[in-house]
């Protein structure tokens, strides 16, 4: 009978020789690739290379914030602890406490969401709206680049075959109004139909100094433009109204998905416009929340 | 390759040998006769082979037993022979939760896991607490009544 090989590494000094040495492919919450593998029935699931069991590696878990509010999440924390911690930006919270139904919160791994690179993946969509930073770590030494940058397309990016993701930096924000939705068939195990992710920075005159949005399920990657994001800054918020029609025509072009692309342009406009609207309204507390 | 794998099943240590991706839900049924565990999709959506892994309430089916080294697993079998289990059973069976039975074990096993977090939980929470557990018979209202038939009776068995 065929068999896989696995290894299960206690250390993250072990992990990585393996790593190096047989190029043995991560395997952390098991919840994507063991899906994707199976076979059926009652049957093993077969893998084409090594896997690279990490479950072990306590050293990838934790969560801690340092003293310049800089936010620290190990890869093999699972959604249902990053979406309890107090420590964890309110976007990344959101996006981990929907992600499938119970248990599988409590198997996934924000460093299996990211290595996965889904254009669909909840965490990314989080975190690349909020400039977090992956830690790649390989026996010759650790490098860090921004999530937006490692996940070139779905299923591609920067790994290298000797590297794993080790943990996510995320860096402080002081947004002043904020807002997360998924939309997906069922509220528990539904993978994201669209989802939105935004911020907006306000002075105290109310002209706008920040805005950031990313859009989960609407491209070959988690999709963000900064250009368009540019767009809103310098504007008043009680005159948003005047700037909203090139602004929601414009960020029509960073939606980009295989299907459907009226409905998710169309979706996404309702919600950026539902968002920067509320937020001329000034409302007290910082979220926006999703009713519309 | 084949891996040794031990851990601890239903409070006792236990050991296999096995492929070490060998689903932990195939080592339960197969290696160790416990077919409580059901197998619907396969894929983490329906729930019906619930177990705690270490405390949390994982889908066997996602997990390989190469991962389960050291781990505490407990199963339907192992829950149903405590307190919480028979007076979840019990509830189940007076509330009329059960048609056919096949999604039974996994929704009993999130009952479980959801009043170890939540001793007394509202109509809301029970929904949420067992919206990973597809069951395609009762339409849930039973299900739910009975899960808030446990936590009444219950007093004291979660906290």
């Amino acid at each position: 009978m065929e068999m896989n090989t696995a290894y299960a590494p206690k250390t993250l000094e072990e992990a990585l020789q393996i790593r190096h040495d047989t190029h043995a492919r991560p395997l952390a919450g098991g919840t994507d690739l063991m899906v994707q593998y199976r076979r059926g029935e009652g049957a093993a699931p077969r893998f084409p290379w090594p896997v690279l069991l990490l479950c072990g590696v306590d050293e990838m878990r934790g969560i801690s914030r340092d003293g310049k509010g800089n936010v620290t999440i190990g890869a093999l924390e699972i959604s249902a602890d990053i979406a309890r911690s107090e420590l964890v930006p309110w976007h990344v919270r959101q996006a981990a406490s929907r992600m499938g139904a119970i248990s599988l919160r409590n198997q996934a791994t924000i460093g299996g969401n990211i290595g996965n690179s889904s254009p669909k993946g909840d965490l990314p969509a989080t975190l690349i709206l909020l400039d977090a930073e992956v830690e790649l770590a390989s026996i010759r030494g650790t490098r860090r680049m921004l999530v937006d940058d490692f996940i070139i397309a779905a299923k591609k990016n920067h790994l290298e075959d000797d590297e794993l993701i080790t943990k996510v930096i995320i860096p402080p924000h002081d947004f002043t109004y904020v807002w997360y939705r998924k939309i997906g068939t069922r509220r528990a195990n539904a993978i994201s139909k669209l989802s939105l992710s935004a911020a907006l920075t306000l002075d105290k005159e109310g002209t706008i100094i920040d805005f950031r949005a990313s859009s989960g399920a609407a491209g070959p990657k988690v999709e963000r433009s900064r250009k368009v994001e540019e767009m809103l800054v310098g504007k008043r918020i009680d005159r948003i109204d005047e700037v909203l029609p090139a602004f929601l025509d414009a960020y029509d072009g960073v939606i980009s998905p295989h299907a459907m692309p009226e409905y998710r342009r169309r979706v996404t406009r309702n919600m950026l416009s539902y968002f920067l609207k509320e937020a001329g309204k000034r409302p007290a507390g910082k979220v926006i929340e999703e009713t519309c | 390759m084949l891996s040794t794998i031990e851990f601890t099943l239903n409070g006792k240590k236990v050991g296999v040998t096995a492929d070490p991706m060998k689903r932990l839900l195939d080592v339960l049924r197969g290696d160790f006769g416990l077919t409580g565990t059901k197998e619907g999709c396969g894929e983490g959506e329906c729930g019906a082979c619930s177990v705690l892994k270490d405390g949390l309430l994982v889908t066997s089916c996602l997990v390989p037993i190469g991962a389960c080294g050291g781990a505490d697993i407990v199963t339907i079998e192992g829950l149903s022979e405590t307190a919480r289990g028979k007076c979840l059973a019990e509830a189940f069976a007076d509330g009329g939760a059960v048609q056919c039975g096949f999604c039974i074990p996994g929704m009993v096993m999130a009952a479980n896991y959801l009043l170890m977090h939540n001793p007394h939980p509202t109509e809301e929470e029970i929904r949420l607490g067992i919206s990973g557990n597809l069951c395609r018979c009762t339409g849930y209202d039973l299900i739910v009544e009975s899960i808030k038939l446990a936590s009444q009776r219950g007093e004291g068995l979660w906290k």
